[in-house]
């Protein structure tokens, strides 16, 4: 169900995709314009979909979706990842990386909670110290400056 | 400049203290990376390559090479003594690396893996040094149309080599250039598929696809099944091979060196592909084949030779006609033209020292990784015994520095969520990744080729078939594509 739903979302996306190239321009007096090349890209996407859609023996045997434990383990990293990418801008790399740290050990992995604050304030002081002294790479900082 | 003359110039370069400090570091964190379960060598590369932005050209790539290659050392460790690859090329010698370990002769198999290693990779730098020439002084003479026919050609043999679909390869590579066309068209300034974004008229970020796709992906797939293991605790001794496990494993040492070269050379091959055959082949011509997956040597030094090789192979058509082969070496590509430098046939005359120092680093790198492997493997055996529940917040927060480092945009961050998760849902359906980032990469390359053939062509499309190389190059591909189908028709039919 969940593949022949994805094959409808590649024949949507092929089809959108190369409506939109084609406003770009195809041909000129000068060459190939910015669209030929998406549009050729769209309508391969748009009729893969449709030949994956109609063949069920191109359909993965058994994709085994996880369920329970292990899907809420999979939610766990996808929220702690969107909160870095909310919080980073705001609160900086130090404070959000140790919280949404301290989140995914306690939540994903059951850490106790000494555990996993003094893994997620070594793993920060670390990849401070590493990327952002000795590599002297730029780290987003929050309102404390750090 | 001459294979020799440029090998000199290759070490004048690499031997300062600055480049061997980076070879160095390189090889320890591609041990490294070769023995945590969970992080390959593609993800370490595409975390790192903001690291290597503060550095010169040379020292980047010495850098980002080494990693390469060491993770190819430092995988057998973990298959051998935990029975789980550490990264993909070194999954088949589990089957008899870890049988030797559990008879007590986990010595000898980590051994045999590291001086296979060391010979085969030392062995492909050899050729590569004389090979590599010769292919970029045939390749000056190509144009656009002739690279273009070439980047048909290794997209065509990436499709052939995956497992799996062929047509969702196809849908892979067609994706993977709608995703490229994103931003601002570089010949007339148009935008595409940006929608009036400022985050997308700058294209999307290599680095956030690449770590999202196999960085991301990789965790949400470990976690989903929380890798348990049972690691070998013994004290590891007898490393030095005895004179019965040489006899045994020189003919596959020198086998799977050759095997790796070609398949590295091949694209869409590379080290895992060589390591497979290479074990598929040992098996096939062994007096004994009933002595596989029981503890072999002949297993553990043919692929392991093998996959070294394929590094060495693969590496080829990237610094001599700008083609990459697999993931890995399209992001070796990406981090050249980041560094400002433009990859393919005039790469090796107009940067000598870049090409050279790259090689010549290749021959000190396998030499620190022979040591790196042979004394201190017991240190990295240690590192085994970190849980993965503690290394996987580790491996998510430097996808976010590596991710946010390289544009210090956060929307980037984002990219790469999307990324994961679609690599992750798309290798459970049985998509194959390879093709998209290769496609990612190649596609600006390939639609300027294009465009510049037609602009340059009074008879349009025609000066595809006028050319003689080019019309070779299509044919070829062609050629391939009818027997990728007709395999894949007949594969099906008897499925049924």
């Amino acid at each position: 169900m969940f593949e022949r739903a994805l094959n409808a979302f590649w024949i949507l996306l092929g089809a959108a995709a190369a409506v939109y190239a084609w406003t770009l321009g195809l041909v000129s007096a000068s060459g190939p314009e910015s669209g030929l090349f998406p549009l050729i890209a769209s309508l391969i996407v748009m009729t893969a979909g449709i030949v994956l859609l109609v063949r069920p023996a191109t359909r993965a045997t058994d994709p085994d979706f996880p369920r329970g434990a292990a899907l809420g383990r999979i939610l766990g990293v996808v929220a702690g990842l969107a909160v870095m990418a909310l919080g980073v801008p705001h609160f900086g790399f130090a404070a959000t990386g140790a919280v949404t740290m301290v989140i995914l050990l306690r939540t994903v992995e059951r850490t106790n909670w000494f555990a996993a604050i003094a893994l997620a304030l070594g793993s920060v002081v670390v990849i401070l110290w590493l990327f952002g002294h000795v590599l002297g790479m730029v780290l987003p900082r929050g309102p404390w400056g750090f | 400049m001459d294979a020799l003359g440029g090998l000199l110039t290759g070490f004048s370069v690499i031997l300062t203290p600055e480049n061997l400090y980076l070879c160095l570091l390189g090889s320890v964190i591609g041990t490294l990376v070769g023995v945590l379960p969970g992080v390959g060598p593609l993800a370490a590369l595409a975390l790192l390559l903001p690291v290597t932005f503060t550095l010169t050209p040379v020292g980047g790539m010495v850098m980002l090479a080494s990693i390469f290659y060491g993770a190819m050392y430092g995988g057998s460790t973990t298959s051998i003594l935990l029975n789980i690859p550490g990264e993909a090329a070194s999954v088949v010698t589990c089957i008899d690396g870890h049988q030797m370990a559990r008879q007590g002769r986990a010595g000898a198999a980590l051994g045999i893996a590291a001086l296979g290693s060391f010979i085969a990779g030392t062995l492909g730098v050899i050729v590569m040094t004389f090979f590599a020439p010769l292919i970029a002084a045939a390749a000056i003479r190509f144009g656009p149309p002739e690279n273009f026919g070439l980047m048909v050609l290794g997209l065509v043999c990436t499709l052939f080599m995956i497992t799996g679909s062929t047509l969702k390869g196809v849908l892979m590579i067609a994706l993977g250039f709608l995703s490229a066309a994103v931003g601002i068209d570089v010949v007339n300034g148009q935008e595409r598929f940006t929608f009036g974004s400022i985050n997308l008229s700058g294209g999307i970020e290599l680095l956030a696809v690449v770590i999202g796709l196999f960085g991301v992906a990789e965790v949400l797939a470990n976690v989903e099944k929380m890798l348990q293991s049972t690691l070998l605790t013994e004290r590891i001794r007898n490393l030095w091979p005895t004179l019965a496990d040489w006899r045994a494993a020189w003919r596959p040492m020198l086998r799977g060196s050759g095997l790796g070269f070609v398949l590295g050379l091949v694209p869409g091959g590379g080290p895992v592909t060589a390591s497979f055959m290479s074990y598929a082949l040992e098996k096939r011509i062994a007096d004994r084949p009933d002595r596989f997956g029981k503890g072999a040597i002949e297993g553990v030094a043919g692929p392991e030779s093998a996959n070294n090789a394929a590094v060495a192979g693969s590496i080829i058509p990237v610094l001599s006609l700008g083609i990459p082969g697999n993931p890995v070496t399209a992001l070796l590509l990406g981090a050249l033209i980041i560094h400002g430098v433009q990859p393919g046939p005039l790469f090796m005359t107009q940067r000598p020292d870049l090409f050279w120092g790259i090689v010549a680093s290749m021959y000190i790198g396998n030499v620190f990784l022979l040591l790196l492997n042979l004394p201190l493997v017991g240190l990295w055996a240690q590192l085994l015994r970190i849980p993965y529940r503690v290394l996987f917040p580790v491996v998510l927060l430097l996808s976010v520095v590596g991710t946010y480092s390289a544009n210090k945009n956060v929307f980037d961050l984002w990219v790469m969520l999307g990324f994961g998760v679609a690599g992750y849902v798309l290798r459970k359906l049985e998509y194959d990744l390879a093709p998209f980032v290769i496609a990612f990469v190649l596609a600006p390359l390939l639609e300027q080729s294009l465009r510049q053939s037609l602009v340059m062509s009074p008879d349009g499309a025609m000066i595809l078939l006028q050319r003689p190389v080019t019309a070779l190059l299509l044919a070829c591909s062609a050629i391939l594509v009818v027997l990728m189908f007709t395999r894949q028709s007949r594969t099906e039919g008897g499925s049924r």
